[in-house]
């Protein structure tokens, strides 16, 4: 292990520990810790942007031969009039552009990749051969989303078929909330998980290097 | 002060220390816990073998610094399954922070044990804003999108990118995400260029994917730290996830415990105010 690794081994459990010291209470070391966070990850964010954009696929084309790419870059100039109370009307033309392509990606792709898809899978043949089993399944699935969407539907007060529908959903809603928090539970304590596994082998592991 | 009254007022931070200890107990004595897979990790396993010898793939890099504990053994042992079949591996990212540089780090590391050259066996694009013009833009060229890999080379200096062009030349894509990109590899890649799919996510994330896989729309799925360890019992190779499933389960029973304890403390308080008033 060289000295720069050692070296950013102990940065790293240094802020690990800072972090984590905010759970007893909140202290200077914590905000430093954050503090830096923030600054570096917008530092790091700009560098990256402007690197991977503005350099190597809006400046170099351009001045490869590329001169249409302008036209995007005075509609990316133009957000700027935003900060110029009396010009910001100029910025709607480049949001109006973006919206306007936006909408036309996403309409399609996800009624397509996610709308219908997802409606098919709940469309299911009760006889399918794999027995009463997925049979069972496929019913649960319907019966979930109908009551599910009955108790989103809002245009009818909740009594009587649709009352019992809607309750049914509240039903399928806890449910899923409860596999919601479960699950993030257990994400929450994988990341602790991988923080301790990196202060008991890397860092306690660079002290044999040191004394 | 019954005991009950004093187990709700409890100081929320003997919890913490107890969390604490049950993560850090496994580390000096191994629990040995049995890691049952899911029919998820199982058909991801599957579709990943079913991937035909020396194809090009995708692993997608699309998590933070902050859930590595979680993703960054899915990448690993997605990595080690995909060398082991020969293939030829692409990696990019459509997170800013970190997503390049951990692609870079463990895509070299892991091909340090198979002996892969960067550039024949492997090539990492690295990032590039605006992931839905970049899934977009590569179903026609992948070069338009990422003329240089990640270090700047230009992709037409590496051998491997001479003979992939776009989506047609891609088999699989492993999409490692602890966020929503996921989504968008669905309803625009996998919908409109068909390429399976196959999905690592944080466990926050699993609930709602689990429908995609239903739908067919990812070829299986890996959910959280559980998942990861799943894989690699799958792959025959233990690392991470498995070593820190026996804390998982420890603070699991802790955490089940506490919730029937504050529960009971909380209806035997009720009942013990009301026979009081009574």
């Amino acid at each position: 292990m060289s000295g720069i690794e050692i070296f950013e081994i102990w940065i790293m459990a240094f802020v690990t520990l800072a972090l984590f010291s905010f759970l007893y209470k909140d202290n200077p070391l914590y905000k430093i810790a954050e503090h830096v966070f923030a600054g570096l990850s917008a530092g790091y964010y700009f560098g990256l942007i402007w690197d991977t954009v503005i350099v190597t696929q809006l400046w170099q084309p351009m001045i490869g031969g590329k001169w249409e790419l302008i036209i995007p870059g005075i509609l990316g100039l133009l957000m700027f009039a935003r900060f110029w109370p009396k010009y910001s009307w100029v910025s709607r033309v480049s949001l109006a552009f973006y919206m306007g392509t936006a909408s036309g990606i996403f309409l399609t792709s996800q009624l397509h990749g996610l709308v219908l898809k997802q409606m098919q899978a709940t469309m299911l043949p009760l006889v399918n051969g794999d027995g009463f089993g997925a049979a069972a399944l496929a019913i649960i699935v319907v019966i979930g989303v109908i009551s599910t969407l009955a108790y989103f539907y809002f245009s009818k007060e909740h009594t009587g078929a649709l009352g019992v529908t809607a309750k049914v959903g509240i039903w399928f809603i806890m449910i899923s909330f409860g596999a919601h928090f479960g699950y993030t539970v257990m994400g929450r304590v994988s990341l602790l998980i991988g923080r301790v596994q990196f202060l008991a082998s890397d860092w306690i592991g660079s002290f044999s290097q040191i004394f | 002060m019954s005991f009950w009254d004093k187990m709700q007022n409890m100081d929320r931070r003997w919890v913490y220390l107890m969390v604490a200890v049950a993560v850090i107990i496994p580390f000096f004595a191994t629990p040995d816990l049995p890691i049952s897979i899911t029919p998820e990790a199982q058909m991801l396993y599957d579709a990943v073998e079913a991937v035909p010898d020396s194809s090009t793939v995708f692993v997608v890099f699309d998590y933070y610094p902050s859930t590595i504990a979680e993703c960054e053994p899915m990448a690993i042992s997605a990595l080690r399954h995909f060398y082991r079949k020969d293939c030829k591996v692409i990696t990019l990212s459509n997170i800013p922070l970190g997503g390049p540089s951990m692609a870079e780090r463990v895509t070299r590391e892991i091909a340090l044990e198979y002996d892969k050259v960067y550039g024949e066996d492997f090539v990492n694009l690295g990032y590039k804003a605006n992931y839905v013009a970049v899934m977009s833009g590569m179903g026609t060229s992948i070069e338009s999108i990422f003329p240089a890999d990640n270090s700047g080379t230009p992709l037409s200096e590496l051998p491997m990118m001479d003979s992939v062009v776009n989506y047609d030349q891609v088999a699989f894509i492993f999409e490692i995400a602890d966020n929503a990109t996921a989504d968008y590899w669905v309803s625009i890649v996998n919908a409109q260029y068909g390429i399976p799919i196959g999905c690592g996510t944080t466990a926050v994330s699993a609930p709602k994917y689990y429908a995609f896989v239903g739908a067919g729309q990812f070829v299986g799925l890996l959910g959280g730290m559980k998942g990861a360890a799943e894989y690699e019992l799958l792959i025959g190779h233990s690392g991470s996830a498995v070593l820190g499933m026996g804390a998982q389960s420890l603070v699991h029973l802790l955490i089940i415990f506490l919730v029937i304890v504050g529960n009971l403390g909380f209806f035997l308080g009720r009942r013990g105010k009301s026979g009081e008033i009574s």
